[in-house]
């Protein structure tokens, strides 16, 4: 088993037309033993109404690219994913982890509306979450745009 | 503790114990992104010209389609990479960042034996462990110049140079067709060829081609040259209507999942 | 004394100095590889390190250039500090240095050779272990197996200048058929009191021997 499997999870991003989504389930395990059914995946790192001060999401994968390469011979195991909405609404996101990349292929298309893209990252990451045992348990959704952000905890399989 | 594990600068190695200990206890420790790769460059008449495919690879699966392998040096000079994404990435960019500040203290435009010289050193002192197979290309006061440099630090000067996965497709293109003295347009049209003959015959390379041709005071970057690959557009739309995904309203505060859900009008 | 890194450039090779009366011969195969791939097919193992010392590599291709690059630095402010050129024991000596010193992580075999005033022309070979030895000639890297009886025989103190050109010649294109790690074009240089004087000998051009 791979150290990547320790907790599972499964996150995800997508970008749509002046928007981005960024979505995850809510286990966190060890092994096979569920340990948290509600663990939080997704973090604010700045909120454009809230902060004085914000940072680009391109500088912040910038910097957090630094901080995980400083480690390039004693990794972190970790694979952040990140996204957001810079000065000109445009919208940027990192990666996406291995298992997903196959509903994402298939389900996104360019230029989806905030609401399509809620449709489109959900199902995604449901159909993704359902076939594989160490993830699941719900999800939560954040969709960004410009006039702020909405947060929708996904019902799911709960097994 | 150990020096170097308090330095501030540079690599840090305070997690390399600790994930020793892991991969004995059997957890598969996960490998670096590798840039399964075609990378090209060869000297036609007014100066060089540098290609690469756009597939990056983690294992078997295809992590970024369309992925840029050809680097910046400084104005003059352009690094193609393949081997560890990260290392090609962070390699190239820091030594832009020495080459931007060592033609600021002397004035003059940086040579691309410099880089070479910077490249191979930083690259022999990590003995390999750093992976970064580049092709340097570049027009300084000596004209056109092409070097390959491999991961622990030697190089070498060719008139037309391939690397990566795809190197042997893309050699058997140049090894027949490269003439010296060839025209830009000759000189393109065979290095997209070379990266063609690596992203078809080669199961690590895909995708696009891009080009960079440097020649004296310019440069051209050419993204996506070539698009041998477009993706057929879909038959079917996969768009879900609104409503298709069940969420929970009001969203429940900490634990409670699942109680109060209200499924969404589907009937539109 | 280390093996090769995996996926490290090796100059599987042949590589020759000869010395005569008045300057001395050097001579390389051309053929650079990575496991069974030739990276390189016209390399120059011969490398510059003053204007009449000359170094042939063998063994791993970043350490040999690493190694030449760090000497050739060094014999550079040799003659900015003293005013004179260094002698070609000079080169070779810090070429042991290092390579000794450095011996469990490098995989390098040199020969140095050149001309100067003090000892006129002369060779010195650095095999793996960082030893050095001054002969009359010297050959080395995975070819040279091949030739030892045939170097042996052939080779007089006596030699010309051009009877040393074809002497390297021969050699090195014998080993070449020989060993599947060498191969390509012969590289010579030709080192006296008036200067250097580089020859290439294409594949096509070799001398003729039996092929089977």
């Amino acid at each position: 088993m791979s150290i990547m499997e320790y907790n599972g999870s499964a996150v995800v991003a997508m970008v749509g037309k002046n928007c981005v989504a960024i979505a995850a389930d809510k286990r966190l395990g060890q092994r096979a033993l569920t340990v948290d059914m509600n663990f939080q995946k997704v973090f604010p790192i700045t909120d454009r109404t809230a902060e004085e001060r914000i940072i680009e999401p391109k500088t912040f994968s910038n910097l957090v690219s630094h901080m995980l390469y400083e480690r390039r011979f004693g990794p972190y195991f970790v694979e952040p994913v990140i996204a957001g909405l810079d000065k000109d609404n445009k919208p940027f996101v990192g990666t996406a982890s291995d298992n997903l990349f196959g509903m994402c292929e298939s389900l996104w298309e360019p230029d989806l509306e905030p609401e399509e893209l809620f449709e489109t990252i959900s199902q995604a990451l449901l159909n993704a979450v359902d076939r594989d045992a160490m993830s699941g348990w719900g999800a939560v959704v954040h969709v960004i745009t410009k006039d702020g952000v909405i947060t929708r905890d996904l019902k799911g399989r709960m097994d | 503790m150990a020096p170097s594990m308090e330095s501030t600068t540079g690599f840090k190695f305070d997690n390399v114990r600790r994930n020793q200990l892991l991969g004995d206890k059997g957890y598969k420790v996960p490998t670096a992104t590798k840039t399964g790769t075609t990378i090209v460059g060869l000297i036609f008449r007014d100066g060089v010209i540098l290609g690469a495919d756009t597939r990056a690879t983690a294992g078997p699966i295809v992590a970024d389609k369309n992925c840029e392998k050809i680097h910046y040096l400084a104005p003059n000079m352009y690094c193609c990479g393949a081997g560890t994404a990260a290392d090609t990435e962070f390699t190239t960019n820091m030594i832009s960042s020495q080459l931007a500040l060592h033609s600021l203290s002397t004035g003059r435009e940086a040579r691309v034996v410099t880089a070479m010289t910077m490249l191979k050193q930083y690259l022999f002192k990590y003995q390999g462990h750093i992976g970064a197979a580049l092709v340097l290309g570049g027009y300084d006061v000596g004209g056109p110049h092409l070097f390959t440099i491999y991961p622990h630090g030697s190089t070498d000067k060719l008139p037309y140079v391939t690397m990566g996965s795809g190197s042997l497709a893309a050699m058997s293109v140049f090894e027949s067709r490269w003439r010296q003295g060839m025209s830009r347009e000759e000189g393109i049209e065979l290095v997209k060829d070379a990266i063609e003959a690596g992203i078809f015959n080669d199961m690590g390379s895909g995708s696009n081609v891009d080009v960079c041709v440097i020649t004296k005071g310019n440069t051209e970057y050419l993204r996506n040259y070539a698009r041998p690959n477009e993706r057929v557009e879909k038959e079917q739309s996969y768009k879900f209507p609104a409503g298709t995904t069940e969420f929970i309203v009001p969203r429940p505060a900490g634990v409670a999942a699942g109680e109060e859900s209200t499924a969404m009008d589907t009937s539109a | 004394m280390s093996a090769l890194k995996p996926g490290e450039v090796n100059l599987g090779t042949t590589i020759m100095a000869v010395q005569f009366d008045g300057g001395v011969v050097v001579g390389a195969d051309s053929r650079t590889t990575t496991g069974a791939y030739i990276a390189n097919r016209v390399t120059d193992k011969l490398t510059k390190i003053h204007d009449r010392i000359y170094c042939c590599r063998s063994g791993s291709a970043a350490d040999t250039q690493a190694v030449a690059d760090i000497v050739q630095y060094h014999m550079q402010m040799y003659t900015a500090q003293h005013g004179e050129a260094p002698t070609v024991k000079v080169a070779a000596s810090l070429f042991q240095e290092i390579c000794y010193q450095n011996k469990n992580n490098l995989s390098a075999g040199i020969i140095v050779a050149g001309w100067d005033e003090r000892d006129g022309a002369s060779v010195y070979n650095i095999p793996l272990g960082g030893s050095l030895h001054r002969e009359p000639f010297a050959i080395g890297g995975s070819g040279s197996t091949y030739i030892y009886g045939y170097c042996d025989k052939v080779f007089r103190p006596d030699l010309s200048r051009d009877e040393c050109i074809e002497f390297v010649k021969n050699s090195v294109s014998l080993a070449m058929t020989r060993d599947g790690s060498s191969g390509g074009v012969v590289r010579l240089a030709v080192i006296t009191k008036d200067g250097v004087e580089r020859q290439f000998v294409p594949g096509d051009q070799l001398p003729e021997q039996y092929v089977g």
